[in-house]
């Protein structure tokens, strides 16, 4: 799908996804025609059945398949909670409404024997449908529970709002907050990218920071706020603006083990949601800083290492997203020199040092601005 | 049939739990100087009668074990009525049976002396074992009531009588103090009434006494009555336990001071004869290994020297003025029949042999005196070159690594301490060689750099003794040994040595696993039961069977530990739970493993009864609660409990199985309907068929009928885990014609107004098989599966 998923129209996509909902009603329908046990083959989703395609660049699942089978008492009523929420979404998309899984799963209370225990179930049954159905949520017209996030900097876009549509050139017509991030990215057309580069930063006060001292306009740069680990839609934005703009990404981070995994959610994906990586995951994303060589050389502010971060540094050095020259000299330096430090600890040579002089002395040496 | 048994001394019996009747004598004697009151006095807590509340139980226990035993000698299924009386400072114990009934002159024998038991050291299985006697308890209640105990008895043919017995503390013998004849609607019984200081905090433990009596004798009828109410236990069987037969000791079983006892009032003259007739299982074979034994033991064993070259001429030289011709002819007789290896019996033997034959060839005559120095010298000669003899059984003996010159040394050292000059036949018993063995080790051991240990020294010693050879002297008779109590422990440990069949085991009354049960049944409300009779086995000289039943489940309390019932001969022991052998074997079992929580004791819904039968149950003390730690014995009540265990876990393993597999059933057949009526929702093309499906989950013999035009296809699909065979009957209006059904075992049945299609089908596991006709559908059924097993589509 995806590819050109931005190119088809709303009614389109509904079509499409109706589509892939009838199909698997009717493979159950055929199950239950020929004396078949009915089931579902879904890939694995744990760490053990999800790798590293070398090809794209991203995480994958693997060949490890779970069946769903009405073969047993809980399977059985695993079918009936997809059978229910399978008409669910019919109408759901026939009626062009939406909802979010919290919401879907208060409406079960009313399912009877399908309804769902917990929140985690009725979760991992809308991840099946995206996995079987080769759909992501969006389509399916699922709104995620978290705010998106934010973008400032030259870029104007189209959005299709339920109020109609919005033309919105995310420097001049927004505030100083910058353009919230929707929820289903593909509502939002690019209609023109006067930039140079796309810098997603982990926190809130480094985004302040670069939009107060007017980094991106200076730099002609789209700022786009990840707030912590990044949600789909804000991922999903970047990946766009590369794919669909050409724009080189770079990501700015604390300099802890677990900012790197910020960065690589956005360039490689994620456990969690490794089918929708291809969608999702920007290989060609690079990484400014801040860097362990850093915190060396700028002879930043640190705080000590704590067990955790030791142990997740290395189990870094396993994990196949830093397997490069780069990553293993960055992070046998932090374990050798037992420290991290936050972005904005470079405040520490003067409010402006971040914008005057670190990023661009990175992105000069990174080739980017 | 009244049998009392006591002792005076409990580390003696500590020491040898088979000593009874040894102390039982010593008391008799003693028993003279202080009286019985006083006596009792100091033993009561071995009599069961340490407290006002113990006494209850311990007096009911003993009347009604006489009652049991009383009824079942004459065959009649004992009918047993107990009755505890509250008046008010005392209470009143009533023991009540149908039993045979009593005369007069049986009083004697049945109230009879408290220190005489007439059943100690019989090997017979009885519940009077165990028994201290009723007797006890009528001392006791005379003693603290000051009344005499009263007996109403009455026989098939006589009339009813009532005594009044007391027991003289004086002489301790019963006496009737007042008697006469009473109406009793009983056809024939006994009634012992007691009065006695008590009080009935021990009611659980009466309680339990009973309701477990009720189980153990499954053939019995009690009944109940006390301050707080009335309880009936009912008997299960009509069928009365086999009777037991008394038999003979096992040589293996005997202690020493019985077997003196046993000697001393035997009539047999020799060793021989005496374990033949004394003991069962010993035949003439035995007998004579006993025999031989015992010489070992108590004579020793000769050494069996190399004969070394020169003999001959040394013999010539002892021999003078017999004449050259015949002097050389008995010395090479002599030499001949010695043969390589000589013992000094063998030398003796030799000699004689030669100097008969010289005598009737050369008409000399070879005496006392000359036969005599030729033994001496031939002997002497012979034991020269000991050394080489020892020194040849130590190189087949030991390792090679072994320095030879040691092994020289300590063979010189060993030959030497046969040289002696108390027997000059170089005789050793077994402990003697031992300790020749050992201490010439250790000599050696100062002067050389070998070391010889203890397995290396055991290992000589033995290969020594099979070299000497068993003498074939007399041995002393039977009376003689039996007033020496180091022959006697020589003949013991012979007997104790000698490879001796098992005891006979028809000795023993198990109470079966099928009454067992039974018993346990009746008592016990529960889902599940099981039992086992184990074969017989022996500890020491006596016989056992060990039985166990198992209740599980059902009304039986879930959130307590399980309930252990343990019997001897048929007696439960109520009290001294943990000490018993019994209990510890059963929390040793890992409950775990039989789905039970393990607190020791199993925990859940478990009663568990566990019978020890024998000839001489191993009490820890005369109180006789606790059964002692006895290997044997230990092991076999493992594997008792452990069979019925197991009985019991596949029972709930296979409940839980049911269990699951209706609520599978019950859940899938909510859900799965639901999920096909909601795709038939979400396809729009209505509500799928969902019984194949069904079918296939709940593991079902499926059978589905399609009709194609007239042809009528019955599809049986075998979706369980087992092959199915079954008959499926196929009811239709108009006569069907089959279709290629020559490879089915089919009929068709005109029923007057229908027709049957008889099909006798087999389907393996997951296959399918078809029958056609042509004709038109039917009503399908089947049988020979259980229903809900089969779903039938129509």
């Amino acid at each position: 799908m995806a590819a050109d998923d931005v190119e088809m129209t709303k009614e389109e996509l509904d079509d499409r996804t109706m589509g892939q909902l009838l199909d698997i009603g009717e493979e159950f329908y055929r199950q239950f025609e020929r004396g078949e046990i009915p089931r579902l083959e879904i890939p694995t989703r744990s760490k053990s059945n999800v790798v590293f395609d070398e090809d794209s660049g991203v995480w994958v699942y693997g060949d490890k398949v779970s069946s769903r089978t009405a073969n047993s008492v809980g399977g059985a009523r695993k079918l009936l909670r997809m059978a229910y929420t399978l008409e669910f979404m019919r109408n759901q998309i026939e009626e062009n409404r939406s909802s979010t899984l919290r919401e879907l799963y208060y409406l079960s209370e009313s399912w009877g024997d399908a309804q769902f225990t917990g929140q985690g179930e009725s979760d991992r049954l809308i991840e099946d449908l995206e996995i079987v159905g080769d759909l992501r949520r969006e389509r399916l017209h699922m709104r995620p529970e978290e705010d998106g996030a934010t973008v400032i900097g030259p870029l104007y876009l189209r959005e299709q709002t339920r109020r109609g549509e919005r033309e919105i050139h995310c420097q001049e017509d927004v505030g100083e907050g910058g353009y919230q991030i929707p929820s289903d990215v593909d509502q939002v057309e690019f209609l023109d990218a006067d930039a140079e580069f796309v810098m997603c930063v982990e926190t809130g006060g480094m985004r302040d920071r670069l939009v107060e001292n007017g980094f991106d306009e200076e730099y002609d740069c789209i700022v786009v706020h990840l707030k912590g680990q990044p949600a789909r839609s804000t991922r999903r934005l970047v990946k766009r603006l590369h794919d669909e703009e050409s724009l080189p990404i770079v990501v700015f981070t604390d300099a802890d083990p677990w900012s790197y995994r910020i960065f690589g959610s956005v360039a490689y994906g994620s456990i969690k949601s490794a089918h929708l990586s291809k969608h999702l995951a920007t290989p060609e994303a690079e990484f400014v800083g801040v860097q362990p060589q850093d915190i060396v050389d700028y002879d930043l502010p640190t705080d000590p290492l704590s067990d955790n971060d030791v142990n997740a540094l290395e189990n870094e050095l396993e994990d196949p997203r830093f397997e490069d020259g780069y990553w293993k000299e960055q992070i046998e330096l932090q374990l050798d020199i037992e420290k991290k430090s936050e972005q904005q600890s470079l405040a520490s040579y003067g409010l402006d040092f971040v914008t005057d002089t670190y990023l661009p002395e990175r992105l000069d040496e990174m080739g980017v601005a | 049939m009244y049998p009392c048994v006591t002792v005076s001394s409990q580390e003696k019996l500590t020491e040898d739990q088979g000593i009874e009747a040894d102390v039982a004598e010593e008391l008799a004697a003693e028993q003279r100087e202080i009286s019985v009151a006083e006596f009792f006095e100091k033993n009561k807590q071995m009599l069961g009668f340490d407290s006002a509340a113990r006494a209850v139980v311990t007096a009911v226990k003993e009347g009604v074990d006489n009652s049991l035993d009383a009824a079942e000698e004459a065959e009649i299924l004992p009918d047993i009525h107990v009755e505890i009386e509250d008046n008010g400072d005392t209470y009143t114990v009533v023991i009540e049976d149908n039993g045979p009934g009593i005369v007069k002159r049986q009083i004697d024998k049945i109230f009879g002396k408290l220190l005489y038991g007439s059943r100690f050291g019989k090997r017979v299985q009885s519940r009077g074992q165990q028994g201290i006697g009723i007797s006890a308890a009528v001392l006791y209640s005379q003693l603290t009531s000051g009344k005499p105990a009263r007996i109403t008895s009455k026989t098939r043919s006589g009339e009813a009588h009532r005594f009044d017995v007391i027991i003289d503390t004086d002489t301790n013998e019963p006496e009737i103090v007042d008697e006469e004849t009473v109406d009793w609607d009983r056809t024939h019984g006994t009634r012992i009434e007691l009065e006695m200081e008590a009080n009935m905090r021990a009611r659980q433990q009466l309680h339990r006494y009973i309701k477990h009596t009720a189980v153990v004798n499954p053939h019995a009828r009690v009944h109940l009555k006390e301050p707080k109410g009335e309880w009936s236990f009912e008997r299960a069987t009509d069928e009365l336990p086999d009777e037991t037969e008394e038999i003979k000791p096992h040589p293996h079983g005997v202690e020493l001071g019985n077997l003196m006892r046993l000697m001393a009032a035997s009539d047999s003259y020799s060793v021989k004869g005496f374990v033949q007739n004394e003991f069962t299982r010993v035949g003439g074979k035995t007998a004579d290994s006993i025999e031989d034994g015992f010489r070992d033991r108590h004579l020793g064993r000769e050494p069996s020297w190399n004969v070394p070259s020169g003999v001959e001429q040394e013999i010539r030289n002892a021999v003078a003025n017999k004449g050259q011709q015949a002097t050389a002819e008995f010395a090479r007789l002599t030499r001949e029949n010695m043969g390589g290896k000589a013992t000094y019996s063998y030398v003796e033997d030799a000699v004689d042999d030669a100097a008969e034959r010289v005598e009737e060839e050369f008409d000399k005559r070879f005496g006392d005196k000359v036969r005599e120095d030729a033994v001496e010298a031939a002997w002497r000669h012979v034991t020269e070159t000991r050394a080489e003899t020892v020194l040849e059984h130590l190189e087949a003996a030991t390792s090679d690594r072994k320095d030879p010159e040691a092994l020289e040394e300590l063979s010189e050292r060993i030959a030497a301490k046969f040289d002696s000059d108390e027997d000059p036949r170089d005789r050793f018993t077994l402990k003697e060689l031992r300790k020749a063995v050992r201490d010439s080790a250790a000599s050696v051991e100062e002067v050389t750099e070998e070391s010889f240990g203890d397995t290396a020294v055991e290992n000589i010693v033995e290969e020594l003794w099979t070299m000497m050879q068993t003498v074939d002297d007399d041995t002393p008779n039977v009376q003689d040994i039996a007033g020496d109590r180091n022959q006697s422990r020589a003949l013991l440990e012979a007997m104790r040595a000698a490879d001796v069949m098992a005891p006979p085991t028809d000795c023993l009354a198990p109470i079966g696993a099928d009454l067992l049960e039974a018993g346990v049944r009746k008592e016990f409300d529960a889902e599940f039961y099981s039992a086992v009779t184990r074969d017989a086995s022996v500890h020491g000289g006596d016989p056992f069977v060990v039985e166990a039943a198992i209740a599980y489940g059902g009304s039986l309390e879930a959130e307590s530990p399980g309930d252990l019932l343990r019997f001897a001969n048929r007696v439960p022991l109520v009290y001294q739970e943990g000490a018993c052998a019994i209990t510890q074997t059963v929390k040793d079992i890992g409950w775990k493993n039989y789905q039970l929580d393990d607190e020791g004791l199993p925990r859940g819904p478990v009663v568990l009864a566990v019978h020890l039968a024998s000839t001489n149950v191993p009490f820890t003390s005369e109180s006789k609660d606790a059964v002692a730690n006895v290997p044997e014995i230990e092991k076999e009540v493992e594997r008792a409990v452990r069979d019925v265990a197991r009985d019991m876990k596949s029972h709930i393993k296979s409940a839980e199985s049911r269990r699951k597999r209706r609520e599978k059933e019950r859940v899938i057949s909510e859900v799965v309907p639901q999920i096909a009526e909601k795709i038939g929702e979400v396809t729009g093309r209505g509500t799928p068929p969902v019984e194949g499906s069904m079918a296939k989950i709940l593991n079902k013999l499926y059978v589905d009928t399609e009709v194609d035009g007239d042809e009528v296809v019955l599809e049986a699909a075998n979706y369980s885990n087992s092959n199915k065979s079954f008959e499926l009957h196929c009811f239709v209006d108009s006569e069907p014609t089959l279709v290629d059904g020559d490879d089915l075992d089919v009929d068709v049945v005109d029923m007057d107004d229908e027709f049957d299609v008889v099909w006798r089908a087999e389907v393996s596991k997951g296959e399918k098989e078809t029958l056609r006709y042509m004709g038109e559908e039917g009503m399908v059924s089947v049988d020979g599966v259980e229903d809900d097993l089969v779903e039938v589509r129509s």
